[in-house]
């Protein structure tokens, strides 16, 4: 045997073995002939039922259960081959759009079974429960609202997926299948009269929709908003916008703080003569910053509940307050203006009182049973410029303390200012 | 070969010590006596503004509605007298000219209110010149030469006038920011805005039209900064008035650390509003919460 010859078959039999080991490999839960689909119900008995059901995941359809479960062993919980929040995004990893402006908060988590039985169901797609039934189960608000609304609007009746996409949305936020007012204007057509009477002549096509009306219906005409703003409500556009048939109709009369003046003088005249403003009312987009000029949902036609308009601007403290082992009951309700001021005030921090006692006192009867001594005769023993107050011991917004204290009662809060004391 | 990998080496060594020394060394804050009363020795109350221009130092007595004045002698102060004028019945910002004029913005009628050295109101900051919209000023500041800038919120945008009012520049505020709370004049001309919601800084170059991002979002750093200062190095200084401390950062906007906490004694801060920082690097810190004003001396 040459050495040519010789080379040659060891290198036959390597590539013979590689073949052998890489079709096991394959194949590595190879099992009898005949077994495959069946072997594990003889002991999941309980499973043959499930799979009489007429929606099945195919690869239970198939027989492939070892698709996602290992026979053997796993380091996952029901012997899944991976961790259970992304054993779906294997086969499934296009669900949610490349670059998706919004997703659904349970599929990027890839609580998939949250809507899903990953192996049958009554319901097309695996769902566990059908149409609105589902999406209801988590967004109970709108579940409520839906319920209640004397005025339908009626794709929402149908189903919620006629508007959102349940996974995920390339083109708009809220996972909407298309932008506002695009989506909208599919179904109303903004060419047909109707449309142009009920909106007072005002070419809105291109407006936004849900700055006037809830897209899940409501208990007002129009489906508007649950609190409309007085114009809005009385079909008087032009209060503050340009005649509707001016070439800018949708510009407002005048700009800013001085548009709203023209209702709310006096109180403009309030606000405004105060010593402190809260400086985003007088800035470029003004009472726009906080408010929605056509209807909303929440009093005061607030954009959105106080705790998360305020955080617009003041994260830091709502992280803070999130934080918090103890919170103030105002705070943790999101009632920034039981304390506050919104618009301006005399005093400090914007508060709705000269003396933080007097404002704490609103709420609290601190003269019956605080015994230590506050007032504007006690001079805080830290700094002689300041007296006592509630703020000198408490957080006002909150703190890892009981009672939200600043430091902890028993080993730091006293000794702050009793030095003597302190061990 | 071996004699030249030591020295190789030893280099090496020397230079990581001296550049790792550089970068991590933070300026320290040497507590001075702080300012608790005025010239008859009556507290001051909820500060929210303070200026330093040579020896002077101006405060913004906001809580009683009056600027009090002290003349600096080093690590020293000594109280001047008080100006209460009926145009100021709230003082928030302050600054100094050249001429020892005083300047003030006031939170009632959102007017920046001309004090003359004696104390006599001289009038409002009336831009002249071509400038067009309303003007709402949230902050605004004298650089060395006197000219004013001017922060308008209203019309979203910075002015910029000579010492007679006139308008040189307008500078847009950029598309993308939060809310612009304060601005500073480095010691190149540079103008630094602050976004107080997104925690940036942001740079406008001397003569520049354009405005440019200095840091990233500093919300690692900072709470809610609410005032800018800068020392004649170009040291920037942030006052982070919910975290009560100071934020420092270098003039490329570097972050070089944070310093001073929140407390009630002295050296610690509560509600801190405005800062100053004189020529020999003394920090006069507006302390609102703890109604005094702080000093501290920023050293190497």
């Amino acid at each position: 045997m040459t050495p040519r010859t010789k080379t040659a078959l060891v290198l036959f039999a390597i590539v013979s073995t590689m073949a052998v080991s890489s079709s096991h490999a394959q194949d590595k839960f190879r099992l009898k002939p005949g077994a495959k689909g069946k072997i594990c119900l003889t002991c999941h008995e309980g499973f043959k039922e499930k799979l009489k059901l007429p929606f099945l995941h195919t690869p239970v359809k198939q027989g492939d259960c070892s698709d996602c479960h290992n026979p053997h062993t796993s380091s996952q919980g029901k012997l899944l081959s991976e961790n259970v929040n992304r054993i779906c995004f294997s086969c499934h990893d296009g669900i949610v759009p490349a670059k998706a402006r919004s997703a659904h908060k349970v599929v990027a988590e890839g609580n998939c079974v949250k809507c899903h039985d990953p192996h049958a169901a009554k319901n097309k797609n695996n769902l566990l429960q059908a149409g609105n039934e589902l999406c209801f189960g988590c967004h109970q608000r709108i579940a409520k609202e839906v319920a209640g609304n004397k005025f339908k609007h009626n794709p929402v009746e149908k189903g919620c997926l006629n508007c959102h996409n349940p996974h995920g949305s390339a083109k708009s936020l809220s996972l909407l299948k298309n932008d506002v007012p695009g989506i909208c204007v599919a179904c109303h057509k903004p060419d047909a009269p109707a449309f142009g009477k009920q909106h007072m002549g005002y070419s809105v096509a291109k407006s936004d929709c849900i700055s006037c009306h809830n897209p899940h219906g409501g208990n007002n005409r129009g489906i508007l908003w649950g609190k409309p703003h007085q114009p809005v409500a009385n079909k008087m556009c032009s209060q503050c916008h340009l005649d509707p048939s001016s070439t800018d109709a949708l510009k407002t009369r005048k700009a800013g703080v001085d548009l709203c003046r023209g209702c709310h003088n006096t109180k403009m005249n309030e606000i405004m003569g105060r010593k402190r403003v809260h400086w985003p009312v007088v800035d470029k987009m003004s009472c726009q910053n906080c408010h929605n000029p056509h209807a909303s949902r929440e009093n005061a036609l607030l954009k959105e509940p106080q705790l998360p308009l305020c955080g617009k601007c003041h994260q830091d403290t709502i992280e803070r307050l999130d934080k918090s082992a103890v919170k103030h009951k105002p705070a943790q309700e999101g009632n920034c203006t039981k304390c506050h001021m919104p618009h301006s005030s005399n005093n400090v921090s914007l508060l709705d009182n000269t003396s933080p006692i007097n404002l704490c006192g609103t709420c609290h009867d601190w003269q019956k049973h605080s015994s230590h001594p506050i007032g504007e005769k006690v001079t805080d023993k830290r700094n002689r410029n300041l007296t006592m107050d509630c703020s000198s011991c408490h957080a006002p917004h909150g703190s890892d303390q009981k009672r939200f204290t600043w430091y902890d009662v028993k080993m730091e809060l006293c000794v702050q200012c009793h030095e003597q004391y302190k061990r | 070969m071996r004699s030249a990998m030591k020295q190789i080496m030893i280099a090496s060594m020397i230079l990581a010590v001296a550049t790792g020394s550089q970068a991590a060394e933070p300026l320290k804050f040497r507590q001075m006596a702080p300012i608790y009363v005025d010239g008859k020795g009556a507290g001051i109350r909820q500060p929210e503004g303070v200026a330093c221009r040579g020896n002077a130092l101006v405060v913004a007595d906001t809580g009683n509605g009056r600027l009090l004045r002290y003349t600096l002698a080093g690590e020293n102060w000594t109280p001047g007298g008080e100006i209460v004028l009926p145009q100021l019945p709230s003082p928030l910002r302050v600054d100094v000219n050249s001429k020892g004029e005083i300047f003030a913005l006031d939170g009632q009628s959102r007017k920046i209110v001309r004090v003359a050295a004696s104390g006599e109101f001289l009038g409002y900051v009336a831009p002249t010149g071509d400038v067009q919209g309303a003007i709402v000023p949230r902050s605004f500041r004298i650089d060395k030469d006197d000219n004013l800038y001017l922060l308008d919120v209203l019309s979203a945008r910075v002015l910029v006038m000579d010492p007679s009012g006139k308008i040189q520049r307008e500078i847009p505020f950029p598309k993308e920011y939060g809310f612009f709370s304060d601005l500073a004049v480095d010691p190149g001309g540079s103008i630094l805005l602050l976004d107080s919601v997104r925690k940036k800084v942001f740079k406008v170059a001397k003569n520049s039209p354009n405005i440019a991002q200095l840091t990233e979002s500093l919300k690692e750093e900072a709470y809610f900064p609410v005032a800018i200062a800068t020392d004649k190095q170009g040291t920037i200084y942030l006052v982070d008035q919910n975290g009560s401390g100071v934020v420092i950062l270098g003039q490329d906007g570097s972050f070089r650390g944070r310093r001073l906490s929140m407390g009630w004694k002295e050296g610690f801060l509560r509600y801190p509003a405005e800062m100053c920082v004189t020529e020999n690097g003394a920090a006069f810190i507006a302390d609102r919460g703890n109604n005094r004003v702080d000093g501290f001396l920023i050293t190497e």
